[in-house]
């Protein structure tokens, strides 16, 4: 407890966490002024006039609709602007999941319902970022500093210790994460609430938003995990950084260009950046290049899926591997 | 005496891509008792600090046993870690913190209260400027808050590489007498350094290294006693005539143009009787006797030396053809 304590003050003391807080702290204050410059409270009439142009646009949805219905029945010949779906229930309008709302149709207005979730990922890819580099150098300079050996020489269970290091890191992290988040969010809703719009925040709009919240800050204190393991292995914060560097130059792009010329299959199911995008966003689907060949004819659906729990397994997987050789290197290793 | 270090057979080789093997320990042996001030000497890459690293578990020995304050090492140290306090090598510290955060949050992770950190401060003399960053430090700062961070927990057993290391004539003068308080206060202390006369100052035992082996051990008085050759140092008026004189009474005696100094006399009423009763008279009469220094040089010299462990009991040595670099002593007893 008290080991967990000394860390905490620790990692609160260094000078790149409170470097990258204040950074945090300076890309939101930037983003809430500038929003809060760009937006304001429409008034009854452009709200009116907002509405009536939605509602508007849903009557012609209805209307083509109805139109496609009726060529399909047959008992109105197709115009030559015509856009006809195989099936009219694609662009069935009870059926579409976000119809034209008087959000759409005002401008200058900040409008929290579809801010909400682009503002999240930004907040996620940034305390991802941070926890990644944040992981990685607690560490990274400790064991160069001598840090560690002094830390040591008081408590000599070595795995307990970076046990600490690492749970403190992970806690302070999630800690640091909901905090921000919490704060980030409600100043948006706030600031939609005082000089925008809230917008539609009925629904699935609360869960999917808190899916899309829980899956980020899960994949935060896996960068972390991630950062604070590779330091660890390589003794060094630069062994993270270039062990990134070298995957995302030699595999992500060096390896995507060797199998496209070697015509690979489904390249994407080999790079983390896929299930990466799997995990956060709860599924992509590819495209397979060798599906649809020559020798195929009709119809062929070249796309696969990777479902968020494959982009859990592996990510999950890849951590656990890479802390727990972390783990059992630095049990055995001579500290110098 | 209860033994509060021991090492037997202590081995560890580090393997480096571009050098390969390296034999940095090979077969030592250690025993230090409690209360004593013990001296760990040796020439550069003889082993000392790794011997120390693999003491408090931080590099990991090929082979041997050791014990501190009586519990096996590794395996037990985390039992009595809070009782010793050591510095290995200049320990290095975040630069970015100041000495009074760094000690603050050594004391906290070992449960020690953290009014502790003031007071080594002022032991060490940083008092004023602990809160300063450590990257602004003199080398001597840095040490001083090695030794600072070393007494923290009130140890028993004070393990101290090369303390005096980058520090000024007051400042050895203040370590020294800081050992010696301590000493006293009933801590054991393990010191190593390369000055050998302020080893000699506070040490009562030493151990002496030399590739990895211990050649030398013991108290300090038996060790040096180990290497006297009971040497003395004669001026007469006619050295010449009185090396002949003492030639022929048997004795071995070197001439040189103003004194003679005669090997393996017990007694030194033997070289003023032979000479009185020839009527010659004994101008100066001065033993020679080894320093630490002269002891260590010979011990770890480059020339082939058998490195047979002694601990010395005061009998002279019996290879006889030691070749001493011998200092006169000052006080002149004859
Ligand atoms: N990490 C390491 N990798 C390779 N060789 C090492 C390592 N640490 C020490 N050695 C080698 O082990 C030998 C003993 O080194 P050590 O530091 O124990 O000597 P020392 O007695 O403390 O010397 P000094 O008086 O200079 O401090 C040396 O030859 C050294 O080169
Ligand atoms: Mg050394």
């Amino acid at each position: 407890m008290n080991l967990v304590r000394a860390e905490l003050e620790r990692l609160a003391a260094r000078r790149f966490v409170q470097l990258m807080v204040v950074l945090l702290a300076a890309a939101f204050a930037v983003t809430v002024v500038t929003t809060l410059a760009g937006s304001h409270r429409p008034g009854p009439a452009e709200l009116s006039r907002a509405q009536a142009q939605a509602a508007e646009s849903v009557r012609q949805m209805e209307m083509t609709y109805d139109r496609c219905l009726r060529i399909r029945e047959g008992t109105l010949p197709p115009g030559e602007n015509d856009y006809l779906p195989r099936d009219c229930a694609q662009i069935d309008p009870a059926q579409i999941e976000e119809l034209p709302s008087a959000a759409d149709y005002l401008s200058g207005v900040f409008v929290f319902a579809k801010e909400a979730e682009p503002l999240l990922y930004f907040l996620i890819a940034f305390l991802t970022l941070f926890g990644f580099l944040v992981g990685a150098s607690y560490i990274g300079a400790d064991l160069n500093s001598g840090g560690v050996v002094n830390l040591l020489l008081w408590r000599p269970r070595r795995p307990l210790v970076l046990a600490a290091k690492l749970g403190t890191l992970l806690g302070g992290l999630l800690g640091l994460s909901v905090l921000a988040s919490a704060a980030y969010l409600g100043a948006f809703w706030l600031i939609g609430q005082a000089s925008g719009l809230v917008g539609r925040t009925g629904g699935d709009f609360w869960p999917s938003l808190a899916a899309i919240w829980v899956r980020g800050l899960m994949l935060v204190l896996l960068a972390a995990a991630l950062g604070f393991a590779v330091a660890t292995l390589g003794r060094h914060t630069s062994a993270a950084l270039g062990t990134v560097a070298a995957y995302v130059v030699v595999w992500e792009l060096g390896a995507r260009l060797v199998f496209q010329i070697l015509e690979v299959g489904r390249p994407d199911r080999y790079m983390l950046s896929s299930y990466l995008a799997a995990w956060l966003s709860g599924e992509v689907r590819l495209w397979d290049n060798n599906a649809c060949g020559p020798g195929i004819s009709g119809y062929c659906d070249g796309s696969y899926t990777l479902t968020w729990t494959s982009g859990l397994v592996v990510l999950l997987g890849l951590t656990g591997a890479l802390v727990a050789a972390a783990f059992t290197v630095f049990r055995r290793r001579d500290l110098i | 005496m209860s033994a509060v270090i021991e090492i037997a057979g202590l081995r560890k080789t580090f393997h480096t891509l571009r050098q390969g093997r390296r034999i940095a320990v090979d077969g030592f042996d250690m025993l230090v008792e409690a209360g004593q001030v013990h001296g760990f000497l040796g020439p550069n890459g003889s082993g000392k600090t790794t011997t120390l690293r693999a003491l408090l578990g931080l590099v990991r020995p090929d082979a041997g046993r050791m014990r501190v304050l009586g519990a096996e090492s590794p395996e037990h140290l985390p039992d009595v870690a809070g009782r010793v306090g050591a510095i290995v090598e200049s320990p290095q510290f975040f630069a970015n913190f100041t000495a009074h955060r760094t000690l603050r949050l050594l004391a906290l992770a070992g449960g020690v209260p953290t009014a502790r950190v003031d007071e080594v401060l002022e032991q060490v003399g940083l008092r004023d400027r602990g809160d300063e960053r450590v990257k602004g430090y003199s080398l001597g700062m840095k040490q001083r808050l090695a030794v600072a961070s070393a007494l923290l927990k009130s140890p028993e057993l004070l393990i101290l590489d090369e303390p005096a290391n980058g520090l000024d004539p007051a400042g050895i003068r203040e370590m020294r007498d800081l050992t010696r308080s301590l000493a006293e206060a009933g801590v054991t202390v393990l010191l190593s350094s390369h000055i050998l006369a302020e080893i000699q100052l506070i040490c009562d035992h030493v151990t002496i290294v030399s590739r990895g082996r211990r050649v030398a051990y013991g108290p300090v008085e038996e060790v040096l006693a180990g290497f006297d050759q009971h040497q003395w140092r004669v001026r007469v008026a006619d050295p010449e005539q009185a090396g002949q004189l003492l030639g022929r009474a048997g004795l071995s005696v070197t001439v040189a143009p103003d004194h003679l100094v005669v090997t393996g006399v017990q007694d030194p009423e033997t070289i003023s009787r032979t000479l009185g009763e020839q009527g010659m008279w004994v101008r100066e009469l001065v033993p020679l006797r080894p320093d630490l220094e002269s002891v260590f040089l010979e011990l770890t010299g480059d020339h082939e030396h058998v490195a047979v462990p002694r601990q010395v009991d005061g009998a002279p040595p019996n290879d006889g053809v030691i070749d001493l670099d011998v200092r006169e002593s000052r006080e002149v007893d004859a």
